[in-house]
């Protein structure tokens, strides 16, 4: 059967597809690759007793860190808080002192309005 | 649906504007408190807004007997502005200074209850009360003596009844639950 000549296109398609044997070393390459990846660590590989114990810890550590902060702000708040009593006590202070002084000038003008 | 939404926002912010309107503002210091508290020998400010008095009620827990009196006192108010100044010697301030102080309180809202003026040693003395609608929304006083000057404002539902009830938690005259008498702890006043 005679064939019309391929053009370029046609030609390279055709290499393409035809099979190649394997270079005599992928094996060995792909084999050493898998041996390497088993050898890797892996934390999920790790005994359960001791990701047991991590998890432990980390939730002492996040609940302990919660329990500061709020006895931190609740100490704050109580900072505060005091602090703003004070200044009520004082504001109570200085009305009552004016007050004072109001009913002394006004007694003192009703005293000098009766002479 | 979306002009509901929009005609949603207006009612709502409508509905919310006399509720925000209520809660009145305590002033900044002006110029002329500074100048007073630069000249004063000792200067004695305290601001207090409804935040700060709702922490010092908290801490009142009822365990002192002034503690209960004052808590019910300050628990429903929306502000209290306090400027005391005490100078070395007379003249340090004039009068046009202490009316610039008044009058911010010269208005149509407030009403007089105490006006004394004594022209011979300077001093003067006002009580103002914030009527709205009848109802008291706040309390003014203003004493001036020769060598100091008390401005005290108080805002939100004030009776004058409440001053006698200061008066009774400073002079300590609050009896306790046990019908032991109590009184504030005296101690120097606090200076900001």
């Amino acid at each position: 059967m005679e064939f019309e000549p391929l053009d370029d296109f046609e030609e390279k398609l055709k290499r393409s597809f035809e099979r190649w044997p394997a270079p005599p070393e992928l094996k060995r390459r792909l084999m050493e690759n898998r041996r390497r990846r088993k050898e890797r660590p892996r934390w999920f590989a790790l005994p359960r007793e001791v990701l047991v114990a991590v998890s432990l810890s980390l939730g002492v550590g996040v609940f302990a860190a919660l329990y500061s902060g709020i006895a931190s702000y609740q100490h704050e708040q109580q900072r505060e808080g005091e602090a703003a009593r004070q200044q009520v006590l004082t504001a109570l202070r200085i009305t009552d002192h004016a007050l004072d002084n109001i009913n002394k000038q006004l007694a003192a003008h009703g005293r000098a309005s009766q002479e | 649906m979306k002009n509901r939404f929009i005609t949603f926002i207006f009612a709502a912010v409508a509905l919310a504007m006399p509720a925000l309107a209520q809660t009145a503002q305590l002033p900044v210091s002006s110029p002329i408190e500074k100048e007073l508290a630069a000249r004063a020998s000792e200067a004695t400010e305290i601001t207090l807004d409804k935040k700060m008095l709702s922490l010092a009620s908290r801490v009142m827990d009822g365990k002192d007997t002034y503690d209960d009196a004052t808590r019910q006192l300050i628990e429903n108010l929306d502000g209290i502005y306090i400027r005391n100044y005490e100078f070395d010697k007379e003249g340090l301030f004039t009068a046009e200074q202490v009316e610039q102080l008044r009058k911010n309180y010269e208005t149509g809202e407030w009403s007089s209850l105490v006006r004394n003026r004594d022209r011979k040693t300077g001093e003067s003395s006002d009580i103002m009360v914030k009527l709205v609608n009848g109802e008291s929304h706040g309390l003014f006083i203003l004493n001036v003596e020769p060598k100091e000057i008390s401005m005290v404002l108080v805002l939100g539902p004030v009776q004058m009844s409440d001053l006698k009830k200061v008066k009774s938690i400073v002079k300590g005259t609050v009896k306790g639950r046990g019908g032991a008498e109590k009184s504030i702890p005296t101690k120097g006043k606090s200076r900001p």
